[in-house]
């Protein structure tokens, strides 16, 4: 298997196989830096035009695209709060505020670098690791992919931010619309009222694009005119002499090894996996009161993390045909169209194609570097000294292109808009967000998944307790649950007892 | 009244007429072909694969656009091509027996009636399998497992109301036996659950497992030759099991396309079955082709429509 990989690395270099990446990177981070347009999109889109295609060319366009729109949405979730994909919701936990502070530059270097990072990272889990890690994923099941869910949506609500009611209240919410369309059992219409739009559910991008995009939009349009947001320095520097003071060796090694974890997980994909590396940096950290308010460690934990799963949601998708993913699936879709089908056969059956795509993968989160790094910081950061209503406008022209684009049908815009009125509702309660983008994504896998496992064990709930790995589960989510006013009142203990 | 025959008299020679005068011409101008799934999908492949040899044996530079319009299993798409004018430049993928289910177990847009029936490309039969070292290792076994316990068996599968579970229906109907059914969301995860021991056994079809072999025993596969796709494994009937069943997948026009340009078209298709390039190009994409045109198109999509009423109305599936 190493020789093949050998093998096939020449071939990557040939001209167009090499510039299909690059180009497939800057592609990559200006849809990602764009609200309501996401890797899942661009990718679908190219699919269509990649029939036509030498397959390495394809798929070097598609790692490309992949790698550079994980980072890409770190862009506008640091400058402007604004998430540019699911993925890049915890980034805006401390991109922003170190952006208020003028510190927006370094937030993007730091993005950047960790995002490169964690590409990598996983990049090599795909090309070395691949068949054992395929057999990780067998061990999951329909009760264990249900704890993996609960344990998900108990991080978000228990582990996040201050007020826990709050946030399952919020999660409530994200689960709710998860119920919206035909049910996964037997298809029956729920909350529908009768439009065949809603069959399908409501898309992720759409409640993000609408909760998300519009509250920070309205806010940008609110506050008196100035000439631009921040028309002070953003606190740029050159990459080269940042790099040394980056030394986030902890964060960046546990959160390359949660995102290919998460990864190779059915499901959940980038955004689950940079809130627990965001969650886990933090409670590991010596400092955590300073987190969410400007902690660069906490962008990194982000975007390594959510670029981590890149590559090993390929994993089960190459070799059992399950993406971990949204975009995984799109991908999956891309090699098929060049006769690559999945299965175990694939890596015998088409070695040079199948690796060559791998060290695609993994140049591309390289160059994520060279071309992210200048990219960002030379031109996308300084749309924010654009006047406000004009910067303002061309957001909301892009989420209504985005949130079209995604099905073609204005049916979808009218829903991102009612989104972003309930978004800018809950931001003014001081509701949290993420748990809402978080229980549309995992309340959907958490209900498919229980009423499976319910079936296979023809009714009774003990089937969800039959294993150890649902049983592991079981435990982190009670520690998640009741873990910190254990804590809390430990420190209170001794405090008293000083 | 008689005002109204008239008008209908007259509509329809105009339209006969313009129908002849554009069968020569045809086509004129792109032909848009739907497909009611994502692109990449198993049916959007089948669409982009076909199409450009449709293209070429409709020859005098025809071109195809393929344009995806996903959606509701399939309903979005397949409704906008039975409300499309039936001029030949909208055609739609059509699959067995998804969308002739979809008019029992919900309100539809479109019934068999709202179409012309071009020709059906793809027919993948569906096989049962189980994991390597289950214990289930021939449809004896199965039966014998059934037998014993009613329900114990469960039966992993990618929807309720597919061709995956109307096979088991006839099976369970055939041995008199029972099965737990779980549906899972698409075949992929369905086929996991298969490999980790998570459900019994479970039914696909055969391009779904081609690549699989290793890993799974096939039990059987249900069509009356073996299939190209698994030499290996025999057909239910060599074993004793009258089950024939899979899922179909095709081409479709509105109702009321002008004979001659079906003609064409079914004609188009015709010439792409026998072409070497195209039967490699679908073997590499995983699909089994089958082509048949026309009538033969229409009474199989009759057939498969009174399998589907016939299982709603004893075990409707919601």
């Amino acid at each position: 298997m190493y020789a093949d990989l050998l093998h096939a690395l020449p071939n990557v270099f040939a001209f167009a196989n090499f510039a299909a990446v690059i180009i497939g990177v800057i592609a990559g981070i200006v849809v990602g830096a764009m609200p309501g347009l996401s890797a899942t999109m661009a990718i679908s889109v190219l699919v269509p035009f990649t029939f036509g295609l030498e397959p390495l060319v394809a798929l070097g366009l598609m790692a490309g695209i992949y790698n550079g729109a994980m980072y890409g949405g770190a862009i506008p979730a640091v400058l402007l709060r604004i998430p540019g994909t699911p993925a890049a919701v915890a980034t805006t936990f401390d991109g922003y505020p170190m952006a208020q502070k003028g510190k927006g530059g370094l937030a993007l270097q730091v993005a950047v670098v960790s995002s490169s990072l964690g590409g990598i990272a996983s990049a090599f889990a795909l090309m070395l690791l691949a068949p054992p890690l395929s057999k990780v994923t067998l061990l999951f099941g329909p009760s264990e992919v249900f704890w993996v869910a609960v344990f998900g949506l108990a991080s978000i609500i228990f582990l996040l931010g201050g007020n826990p009611v709050k946030g399952l209240i919020s999660a409530c919410f994200g689960v709710f619309v998860s119920v919206v369309g035909s049910d996964p059992i037997y298809g029956n219409d729920r909350f529908t009222f009768g439009q065949l739009e809603m069959l399908d559910g409501i898309h992720i991008v759409i409640l993000l694009v609408g909760l998300y995009a519009l509250p920070p939009v309205i806010d940008l349009l609110e506050t008196p005119l100035k000439t631009g947001v921040n028309s002070s320095n953003l606190g740029t520097e050159p990459i080269w002499k940042a790099l040394p003071r980056m030394k986030y060796w902890k964060t960046w090694i546990r959160g390359s090894l949660i995102g290919i974890w998460i990864g190779i997980l059915p499901g959940a994909g980038g955004s689950m996996a940079a809130f627990m590396s965001y969650n886990e940096a933090r409670r590991s950290s010596k400092t955590p009161d300073t987190w969410g308010e400007g902690e660069p460690e906490g962008v990194a934990a982000a975007e390594v993390a959510n670029n981590a799963d890149t590559a090993s949601a390929l994993i089960p998708a190459l070799t059992l045909g399950i993406p971990g993913t949204a975009v995984a699936a799109v991908m999956l879709g891309g090699l098929l169209v060049h006769g690559l089908q999945p299965g175990p056969m694939l890596f015998r059956e088409n070695p040079d194609v199948v690796f060559g795509f791998m060290w695609q993968f993994l140049f591309g989160a390289i160059l994520l570097v060279l071309l992210g790094g200048s990219l960002a910081t030379n031109s996308f950061a300084r749309l924010l000294n654009l006047p406000r209503p004009l910067l303002g406008s061309v957001i909301i022209v892009l989420m209504l292109i985005g949130v079209y684009s995604i099905h073609g049908r204005m049916f979808d815009v009218y829903l991102m808009l009612g989104f972003g009125a309930i978004g800018w509702v809950m931001d003014k309660l001081k509701f949290p967000l993420p748990p809402v983008v978080l229980g549309l994504i995992l309340g959907g896998f958490a209900e498919e998944n229980l009423r499976l496992a319910l079936r296979i064990g023809r009714g009774d709930p003990a089937v969800l307790f039959q294993n150890t790995t649902s049983l592991i589960l079981v435990a982190l989510t009670i520690a998640v649950i009741v873990g910190p006013s254990l804590k809390k009142r430990f420190l209170d203990g001794r405090k008293t007892a000083e | 009244m008689l005002n109204i025959f008239k008008k209908a008299a007259i509509a329809g020679a105009l339209t006969l007429a313009a129908g002849a005068a554009m069968a020569q011409g045809y086509p004129e101008k792109p032909i848009e072909v739907i497909v009611g799934y994502s692109a990449g999908g198993g049916t959007d492949v089948m669409a982009r694969t076909t199409m450009p040899f449709i293209e070429k044996y409709l020859g005098d530079g025809a071109s195809i656009v393929v344009k995806n319009m996903p959606g509701a299993s399939g309903q979005i798409g397949i409704t906008e091509v039975a409300g499309s004018d039936p001029d030949g430049y909208t055609l739609g993928t059509f699959n067995l027996p998804g969308m002739m289910a979809r008019t029992l177990d919900r309100e539809a847009g479109y019934d068999r009636d709202s179409f012309t029936y071009l020709a059906n490309v793809v027919n993948d039969p569906n096989v049962i399998v189980s994991a390597k070292g289950s214990g289930i290792e021939s449809m004896d076994d199965l039966v014998a497992a059934a037998k014993e316990a009613p329900f114990a068996v469960t039966v992993g599968m990618s929807s309720l109301g597919g061709d995956d579970h109307f096979l088991l229906i006839k099976l369970q109907k055939m041995t008199e036996t029972d099965f737990t059914i779980v549906p899972f969301k698409g075949s992929a995860p369905a086929r996991t659950a298969v490999m980790g021991g998570h459900v019994a056994v479970g039914i696909f079809n055969v391009s779904e497992i081609a690549k699989f072999q290793g890993e799974l025993n096939v039990l059987g596969v249900a069509q009356p030759e073996r299939s190209d796709f698994a030499p290996e494994v025999p057909t239910f009937a060599e074993q004793g099991f009258d089950l024939v069943n899979g899922s179909m997948r095709g081409v479709v026009a509105p109702a009321g396309l002008p004979e001659d340009v079906a003609a064409k078209l079914r004609d188009a298709f015709e010439k792409a079955a026998q072409d070497p390039e195209f039967l490699e190009a679908m073997a590499a994409t995983a699909n089994p082709v089958s082509v048949v045109t026309g009538d033969e198109f229409r009474a199989l999509t009759d057939g498969l429509y009174d399998l589907a009423e016939e299982t709603w109305n004893t075990t409707p599936w919601n």
